[in-house]
């Protein structure tokens, strides 16, 4: 056995990742089990603020003062990664005035800039915001890209040792002689199932492995509950679904916040191309099953709209729900999940439960999720008796190094201008190494997010042949398109490194994670697409009934010689078109009488 | 009236006047990126865009010129694409003709030329250098009236210097402007000295009551146009304006020929926005006090008709703008709406002749393409074969530029062979750039319609 300390960290989401990055910096040997791909969970479920502290300035200074210290921890660490869009907290005139006073005094006191507002100047930022807007005030709100942080916190891990192993779901805690000792994993025997040099999956697919580390972290989250039990200690985390909505354009480039003290809908991000509607907040008991419905999606809109009246008639181009790992102490008991506080806790088991080798870190947020990752891994280090300080606030993540995005990208990689600016914003300092070392054709893959072949075949040499990791570190297929038009393209960059029923997997596997939020948006022009989508990957890959897919004969001799003459013959062509129905498909019973009803209508 | 023959304004490019412009949908655009019109933040535009790509199939640049990316690019795709800060405009919109085939493709009501015209404002008042001959040569082209006003001036000498080949090679070598054309000639007398000598308004009113009261019209019957007449049937093609002038009359209405500048067409195209809009304030002012009182802005240029009809409105927000924009029409447009047009036509004949007629892609976009067609099908004497959807290839002033000189004979293709497979040896257009294209790709002699209209009913 190796001298060398070691660390086994549950969970790849962005604190799992920032406990991974963090640990090895400190030369511990990490390794990092996550079921799905990195942000699976929740982190991938968020709407991407990155907190000035503003929202927290009344109810909870301690973790106001912590998002300020944190947001500008990260617009230095991982400003690839951050758009400092700035944010408005914004007051209409059914909202409190004496709120609003308190929110700039509560600014103020956690060391958050902050400066009033009249309406006409928060218009003038912001044209768009209604017209009847009291006042508001300007705070530095940013966006994150949870996805990109995540990757590059993991990315770095892995620079400095760690082993990071996507699509491996913990399915025992191993515990020998009352002590955590580590966990059997299970390796996905599907999706993900790449042997590049730098994948993230090692693991044999199908097979189970057992890992054993000196110290075992849970950071699942909304999961930890789960892993609890299967070392027969009580995480009574309480999960909360909410629900974001991603819109086609950016309506706003600057964070809007309702200025109330609390209530479902009251957030507008601009995010990347997009903005993002959020959210709601509701106790769920299974953060994997739970209802996604359709009011909750109305509210949402008519509710923000309230703020940004052009939001009602807006694209949506899809709508997804997020489950928050809330977790209190089972004292405070909270009825309201909107109360619960979003501190986050550090659960050591050996003291709280008589199990050593393990502690569990549940409730918190992104904006902090380095802070908790260093308050987890001076913990880890101190059980492990490693000596060694944090610099996880000062050392750049991979892309964020010394950058900046205005040079001429176009002179240089022969992008197009916008093509160019969007790499470059993606990409980070990684821009040089991965566009400028491309030799070959670079054509656009993604037109909707602009991504180029050269961004996806990077992507897939860090994950494999899974294309929603692919899609996660680039964007491609996020765009109003839905990945209608670039899909089959991604599949086809999997092509000659793997083979042909591994690209069409992968397409599967992209297309119906896609449709699994798309649906929540069909109506209006996101409709449309999603028909033209449809019908496209219907007509010319045969989506509606592959025989590749399913297996199935074809009677090809039915296409070549049509229906037989005694068939023809039995029925007259008036009776058969009569059987046509204006959208392409058959008159049945009801359809007849319902037809008959409606006349004209 | 008053006089548009005092010199055409030549300052230099300012700060563009503020505010918003207002489309006809009920989105209105807002300034976001910035304090000029040219960064209208028409990024809830690309909504419409559900990527089907038949803007890209009905491009013609797109078609002969793989290095260019197409409508959808430059439309809905680099719209939704942009940012507040470190976005650019990329140069590929100087290669869009703005022949506004897209818009017409559309299934989806995106608003493609919009979004080409602003980008393209933006990336010359930004990111072109305004001391590079491409920058200056545009700047001339768009601004072909002054030109025109100093030529015509002295036309004999500027058609002898205009034709000079030495002239041509320098102006080629030296600004880019390609020797292969032949310039079109000015005419020794434009059509407002015609108009003038003619006199005016007042003849008008004259010519109009006598056509009346030959017509048994009541002699004060509501019938009163203000001619836009644009810059090449004043400077070049007078005849046109003309053809026009004895038609309306014919039929009883009187015409005003109101002060006017360009219709502001070669500025969109060039991204000249600023110099679009002071033309378009001009042409709004005097034209929207004519529309209150009762009269409606015809023009005999299709493209003329298309920028005060939907260019205007789309891109500046001017007092009496979509008053005006909902009374313009084209000619032809106009008389079959108010008149029995094809009833005069079926009663009359014409010399045995035959034409070869190009549809402008404005005209279709306004919905035109067909008129002509369906119009002189009646008039006996006449056979018109249409030459096809394609287009020209020549886009105003973009195949005047010596770079694009090529792909505008390669769009025009199509048109030339169809020309000379049909039975006429005359053309026939709407559009005076369309008209130099055809006469350039095959020699014929190029008519407008109304010159046709003319012979067969005065």
């Amino acid at each position: 056995m190796s001298k060398t300390p070691s660390a086994l960290v549950l969970g790849g989401g962005s604190t799992g990742c920032g406990i991974a990055r963090d640990l090895a910096m400190r030369g511990v040997d990490v390794t990092l089990v996550e079921k799905g791909n990195l942000t699976h969970g929740t982190t991938g479920r968020m709407h991407g603020l990155l907190h000035s502290g503003g929202r927290y300035a009344v109810s909870d200074q301690k973790s106001a003062t912590e998002c300020i210290e944190e947001n500008r921890v990260l617009r230095r660490i991982a400003s690839h990664c951050v758009e400092m869009t700035g944010g408005l907290f914004v007051q209409r005139p059914e909202d409190d005035d004496e709120y609003f006073e308190e929110k700039l005094q509560g600014c103020r006191e956690c060391g958050i800039p902050a400066e009033a507002l009249s309406a006409e100047e928060a218009r003038e930022m912001e044209p768009y915001l209604a017209e009847d807007i009291e006042r508001a005030i300007r705070v530095p709100d940013g966006a994150v890209d949870p996805f990109r942080l995540c990757v590059a916190n993991a990315a770095d891990a892995i620079e400095h040792g760690a082993r990071v192993e996507t699509h491996a779901e913990v399915t025992d805690v191993l515990v020998e002689d009352g002590e955590v000792v580590g966990v059997e994993v299970e390796h996905a025997s599907d999706g993900g199932s790449a042997d590049g040099l730098d994948s993230f999956v090692h693991g044999e697919p199908g097979t189970t492995e057992e890992l054993y580390a000196d110290y075992v972290v849970n950071a699942t989250g909304a999961w930890a509950g789960q892993i609890g039990e299967m070392a027969d200690v009580e995480v009574a985390v309480r999960p909360s679904k909410g629900v974001m909505t991603i819109m086609n354009v950016r309506q706003v480039d600057t964070v809007i916040n309702r200025c109330r003290p609390k209530g479902d809908a009251d957030i507008v991000v601009p995010h990347e191309t997009t903005c993002i509607l959020g959210t709601t907040d509701e106790e769920v008991e299974d953060p994997e099953d739970y209802p996604e419905e359709g009011w909750e999606v109305d509210l949402m809109i008519d509710t923000l709209s309230e703020l940004v009246p052009m939001l009602s008639e807006a694209r949506t181009i899809r709508s997804f729900w997020g489950v928050r790992p809330l977790y209190e102490p089972p004292e405070v008991g909270s009825e309201d999940p909107t109360d619960i506080t979003r501190d986050f806790f550090l659960l050591d088991h050996d003291e709280r439960d008589g199990l050593p080798g393990m502690a569990s870190i549940v409730g918190g947020k992104l904006t902090t999720y380095r802070m908790m990752a260093e308050d987890i891994a001076d913990h880890v280090c101190e059980r492990l008796g490693v000596d060694a300080e944090c610099r996880t606030a000062e050392e750049p993540l991979p892309g964020s190094e010394d950058f900046s995005v205005l040079r001429d990208w176009m002179d240089e990689f022969g992008l197009r201008s916008p093509v160019g600016l969007r790499s470059a914003e993606r990409l980070g300092s990684r821009i040089d190494e991965v566009l400028g070392e491309w030799d070959g054709p670079n054509p656009t893959v993604c037109e909707c997010e602009a991504v180029t072949r050269a961004e996806i075949q990077d992507a897939i040499s860090q994950s494999g042949t899974e294309l929603n990791a692919v899609r996660i570190r680039t964007r491609a297929s996020m765009g109003n398109c839905q990945g209608a038009f670039c899909c089959h393209r991604m599949a086809n960059e999997l092509v000659p490194e793997y083979d042909e029923p591994t690209a069409r997997d992968a397409l599967d596997d992209l297309y119906q994670e896609r449709w699994k939020g798309e649906r929540h948006a069909l109506w209006g022009e996101q409709l449309s697409q999603a028909m033209l989508k449809h019908h496209l990957h219907a007509t010319t890959m045969n989506r509606d009934g592959d025989p590749a897919a399913t297996g199935e004969e074809i009677d090809f001799g039915a296409f070549d010689a049509g229906e037989s003459e005694g068939e023809l013959s039995d029925t007259s062509g008036g009776d058969r078109s009569g059987d046509a129905v204006a959208d392409g498909g058959r008159r049945t019973r009801t359809d007849e009488t319902e037809g008959d009803a409606d006349g004209d209508s | 009236m008053s006089d548009a023959e005092n010199s055409p304004p030549t300052e230099p490019i300012d700060s563009p006047s503020q505010g918003g412009p207002e489309p006809g949908s009920d989105f209105e655009p807002v300034s976001v990126f910035g304090d000029s019109e040219t960064t209208m933040d028409l990024r809830p535009g690309a909504d419409n865009c559900y990527k089907c790509s038949v803007c890209d199939t009905s491009c013609p640049v797109a078609e002969v010129d793989d290095d260019f990316p197409g409508p959808k690019f430059q439309g809905p795709e680099q719209w939704r694409l942009k940012r507040k800060e470190g976005s650019e405009i990329d140069d590929s919109i100087m290669s869009c003709s703005n022949c506004m085939r897209c818009d017409d493709a559309c299934p989806s009501s995106v608003p493609l030329s919009q979004m080409h015209n602003t980008a393209r404002g933006e990336y010359v008042d930004e990111q072109m250098d305004k001391l590079s001959v491409e920058y200056v040569r545009n700047r001339i082209l768009a601004n072909y009236r002054t030109s025109a006003w100093f030529a015509s001036k002295v036309p004999r000498l500027a058609n002898a210097v205009m034709s000079f080949g030495p002239t041509r090679w320098v102006m080629e070598k030296a600004m880019g402007v390609t020797s292969e054309r032949e310039f079109p000639a000015f005419a020794t007398q434009t059509f407002r000295e015609w108009w003038r000598k003619r006199g005016g308004a007042d003849a008008s009113r004259r010519n109009a009551r006598e056509a009346r009261e030959r017509r048994g019209d009541p002699a004060d019957a509501d019938k009163k146009i203000a001619y836009f007449h644009g810059c090449y049937s004043n400077y070049n093609t007078p005849e046109v304006g003309k053809a026009l002038v004895h038609v309306f009359e014919s039929f009883g209405y009187e015409i005003v020929a109101p002060e006017q500048r360009c219709s502001g067409t070669p500025m969109f195209a060039n991204g000249m926005l600023a110099d679009a809009e002071r033309a378009a304030e001009v042409n709004v002012s005097s034209f929207a006090d004519l529309v209150e009182e009762g009269y409606d802005a015809v023009a005999s240029c299709t493209s003329c008709s298309m920028a005060l009809k939907q260019e205007y409105p789309e891109l500046f927000d001017i007092d009496g703008i979509d008053d005006v924009a909902e009374n313009t029409f084209e000619a032809l447009e106009y008389l079959r709406i108010q008149e029995d047009l094809e009833g005069a036509i079926a009663d009359a004949s014409v010399e045995e002749q035959a034409f070869a007629y190009h549809a402008p892609c404005h005209a279709r976009n306004q919905g035109l393409d067909r008129q002509a067609l369906e119009l002189f099908r009646e008039l006996d004497g006449v056979a018109m074969e249409d030459v096809g959807d394609s287009c020209s290839g020549i886009s105003g002033t973009y195949g005047w530029k010596e770079e694009k000189y090529e792909n505008s004979m390669k769009i025009g293709e199509d048109m030339f062979e169809h020309m000379h497979d049909a039975a006429g040896d005359v053309g026939m257009t709407e559009c005076p750039t369309c008209a130099m294209q055809m006469e350039h790709g095959t020699g014929y002699e190029i008519k407008h319609p109304l010159q046709l209209l003319e012979e067969a009913l005065c």
